[in-house]
């Protein structure tokens, strides 16, 4: 007991010391890993906080297929099974281990500019998105993370390439989400095998702060299913939600591309609601409670492919923008109501002389039963800024 | 030295001849503009200014509308109360609190039974307080059947209203202006309200089946305001809008109209309001109704800073867009903020117990007034607490509820004082 007590002891006169080694800031510290290799001692979070469909994800942290540096790295094989039935799965390397927010652990990394890390697939064409901080935001958990950041989705090459996450004038004085990686389904129809390493944060004074950059033309809101070009993501159900099914990978006759969206309106009025909508929303489930608006000024209007399974279906209307929130969007636009045809039509949405400065909804749809009294079947496909 | 002093008098008498030549042109030209100023300048009228902007000036000088919705129903009562005969004059107690507060406007949405009530309340709030009063009328928007803005007999029975109510007024020194409908502009959508004609049921594509309600609708509104020009050339009128909804069709039709008072919940900011505004529909903007509840929604209680909160982001930005704004679009004349007392009966105005209550259920939902709209159902807004008084139901004062001023009231009074200084409010989650 007294040897316990002992060890005990050492370990949490010797734990400040640790901190204040590698406290970033000093002049010293020009590096903080938060993976270097499997149990270097300069490692500082654990890749514990496995998102989605965690079923679909194995790890091996000690692969000797060709690591970038050292003797390993960490090789991901995600299978997009979507065994939790999410479409995607991720993993964030927390500290302490399983820490959504409820314990402290967060580091202060204030003083670096950017996290750093080594990315390849194996056969390439892998589709990730990878982050910083972000642990307990939303919904805020007790010690949540000061910031957060993200690339992507980024398509990985077979070949070893270094990426960068710009943290220059973010708040890192409580960091304890290291890093994370999110993958899709949709963007990774057969899955993604790739490997990471050397993931590190690190001080580069030359390196300036990332505005919000005006987004290039055309900016879709939905491609193709596997598009890593859809920058919206079909989250927010209005009304009687109930009523609503959507395929987001129809094959039956797309106007462009593979795939085409398929919304199934029952009209049962589920929810008691009368009508049913959707916004396409970033970050999904976005209401305006999150700061993540894309700037699209230089759109000057929204098209969108649209046709109905047996013509005369009545949309009231096809919208951008009006999600209003703590962020709410910079302006909206709408067309309708609009009756579809079996045949596809094209459709526009005027954005001239609108501020799109800033869009969480990138896009909306709304119906209702009184004039859909036996619901409705409808396509939608290629809806994107020009 | 003679030759000097001849030449010096001829000189002299020269610039004599010139001076009054001078003074004889000066005497002309005065003559002449006073011939042309036979015409006075309205009491009200809007003034152009470069680059689309645009001031309300009232009395030869610009006049920005610090104003509020007023409609002061006593607890127990409902919207049918004809206040304006209230024998306790409550609006006597409320012209000195708005006195106090720097209100310089009301708006009221509709005018009682009695003229002669109307115009002592107008006379009072203008003589005691020099307050003003802003006219509105529903043009049967609230009537039952829906309003039939294609209907010949409609049309002229509210047009009659209308002018009616023009001629009644626009003598009395205290009308700032008149105001057209609400929020009607919806029924054109046919969500609230819907209305129909013969031709617009032929018409199968419901897109045309709205341009054709637009048309009908906003050519009215033209029509009304040509006709109360030709009346009372002495106050502007607006047309009630909700939100900036139909814009591109007021400018088709309603291009009589001198200014646009919209309906506006938009949170703790009104977003590209303005600019949107001069892009669509021309015309100078009075934000005619705007606000925030003072009750959490989530929190169940009252929440007199998050009210605060919202009224001083929302009055600032109306400052940066006043014509001497220099950060915004110069197009905004003020607005009237929603509302000036708590009304108890809004929630339920016909179960008699619940005129007694001020009740807490919510009404509606706004994901813009962010603080509550995670209550349930994300019903946050609160439509029994909207004033900037609260009204006591414990206590009486001269014959009417106790007025409560809540912190907007103090927040909204210092900001008016300096509207340049750093925002007192701030509201945290």
């Amino acid at each position: 007991m007294k040897k316990i007590i002992a060890v005990m002891l050492v370990a949490v006169l010797l734990a400040p010391c640790a901190f204040a080694q590698d406290k970033p800031g000093t002049a010293a510290a020009k590096e903080f890993w938060v993976f270097k290799d499997k149990g270097a001692r300069e490692n500082h979070f654990v890749p514990s906080g496995w998102m989605g469909d965690y079923g679909d994800v194995k790890l091996n942290d000690q692969s000797t297929d060709n690591p970038y540096s050292g003797t390993t790295c960490i090789q991901f094989v995600y299978t997009a099974k979507r065994t939790q039935g999410q479409g995607w799965a991720g993993i964030s390397w927390q500290n302490p281990a399983n820490n959504w927010g409820s314990k402290k652990g967060g580091f202060d990394l204030t003083g670096m500019s950017k996290l750093t890390f080594w990315a390849r697939g194996a056969k390439g064409g892998e589709v990730l998105k990878f982050k910083v901080g972000g642990i307990g935001i939303t919904p805020k958990a007790t010690y949540p993370d000061s910031t957060e950041a993200e690339i992507g989705p980024v398509e990985l090459t077979d070949t070893w390439k270094q990426y960068a996450i710009n943290v220059v004038g973010k708040d890192l004085s409580y960091i304890s989400g290291g890093f994370a990686w999110v993958a899709t389904a949709d963007q990774n129809l057969e899955g993604a095998t790739f490997y990471l390493d050397d993931i590190k944060f690190e001080v580069d004074p030359a390196l300036k702060p990332e505005g919000r950059k005006q987004e290039a033309m055309p900016f879709y809101v939905y491609a193709d299913r596997s598009s890593m070009n859809n920058h919206f993501i079909p989250s927010g159900w209005m009304g009687d939600y109930g009523d609503v099914k959507i395929d987001q990978a129809s094959k039956e006759d797309p106007y462009l591309g593979d795939t085409c969206l398929r919304i199934i309106y029952s009209g049962k009025a589920t929810q008691g609601a009368r009508w049913a909508g959707m916004y396409w929303q970033n970050p999904p489930n976005n209401w305006g409670n999150v700061d993540k608006g894309f700037d699209l000024s230089k759109a000057q209007k929204l098209t969108f492919w649209a046709r109905g399974a047996k013509g005369g279906e009545r949309i009231e209307e096809f919208k951008v923008g009006g999600l209003m929130g703590e962020f709410s969007d910079s302006d909206t636009a709408g067309v309708g109501p609009v009756i579809l045809t079996t045949e596809w039509q094209q459709y526009t949405i005027d954005l001239k002389g609108k501020d799109m400065s800033y869009i969480i909804g990138g896009f909306c749809w709304s119906m209702n039963i009184d004039v859909n009294p036996d619901g409705a079947t409808f396509y939608l496909d290629e809806i994107k800024y020009e | 030295m003679k030759s000097s002093t001849n030449k010096r008098s001829h000189a002299s008498e020269v610039t004599g001849h010139r001076l009054l030549l001078l003074a004889a042109c000066g005497l002309l030209l005065v003559v002449c503009f006073s011939g042309f100023s036979k015409k006075p300048r309205p009491a009200v009228y809007i003034k152009a200014l470069k680059n689309s902007r645009y001031q309300l000036i009232v009395a030869n000088r610009p006049y920005i509308v610090k104003g509020v919705c007023y409609n002061p129903i006593p607890i127990g009562l409902n919207q049918d109360y004809d206040w304006w005969s209230d024998p306790y004059k409550p609006w006597l107690v409320d012209g000195k609190l708005m006195q106090e507060m720097g209100i310089n406007t009301i708006r009221v949405y509709r005018t009682g039974e009695n003229p002669e009530s109307v115009k002592q309340v107008i006379r009072d709030l203008y003589e005691n307080f020099g307050i003003r009063t802003i006219l509105g009328h529903w043009l049967g928007f609230w009537e039952y059947p829906c309003p039939l803005y294609g209907d010949k007999e409609f049309h002229e029975r509210i047009k009659k209203e209308v002018l009616d109510m023009v001629a009644a007024y626009k003598d009395e020194p205290g009308v700032l202006l008149w105001i057209l409908g609400n929020e009607n502009n919806y029924s054109c959508l046919g969500h609230v309200n819907p209305w129909s004609t013969e031709e617009i049921d032929r018409e199968a594509d419901p897109q045309k089946q709205k341009c054709l309600r637009a048309k009908i609708y906003y050519s009215f509104i033209n029509e009304l305001a040509q006709e109360i020009h030709k009346l009372d050339p002495d106050h502007p009128v607006a047309l009630g809008n909700g939100e900036l909804v139909m814009l591109d069709a007021a400018k088709q039709y309603s291009p009589d109209v001198d200014l646009v008072a919209c309906i506006i919940y938009r949170g703790k900011t009104f977003g590209n309001l303005f600019k949107s505004l001069k892009v669509t529909f021309d015309k100078p903007l009075l934000l005619s109704e705007f606000g925030a509840d003072a009750y959490d929604a989530l929190k169940q209680k009252e929440a007199q800073d998050m009210q605060a909160f919202f009224l001083e982001a929302q009055w600032r930005q109306i400052y940066d867009n006043l014509a001497a704004g220099k950060k915004g679009e110069g197009n905004c004349v003020g607005g009237t903020m929603f509302e000036w007392s708590d009304e108890w009966w809004k929630h339920n105005p016909v179960d008699v117990e619940s005129l007694r209550t001020h009740d807490t259920a919510s009404n509606w939902s706004n994901g813009s007034y962010y603080f509550d709209i995670e209550a349930p159902k994300n019903m946050n807004m609160n439509e029994e607490w909207f004033g900037l008084v609260g009204v006591s139901a414990d206590e009486k004062e001269s014959g009417i509820d106790k007025r409560v001023p809540r912190k907007a009231y103090y927040v909204i009074r210092e900001f008016w004082k300096n509207p340049a200084a750093k925002k007192k409010t701030e509201k945290k989650r």
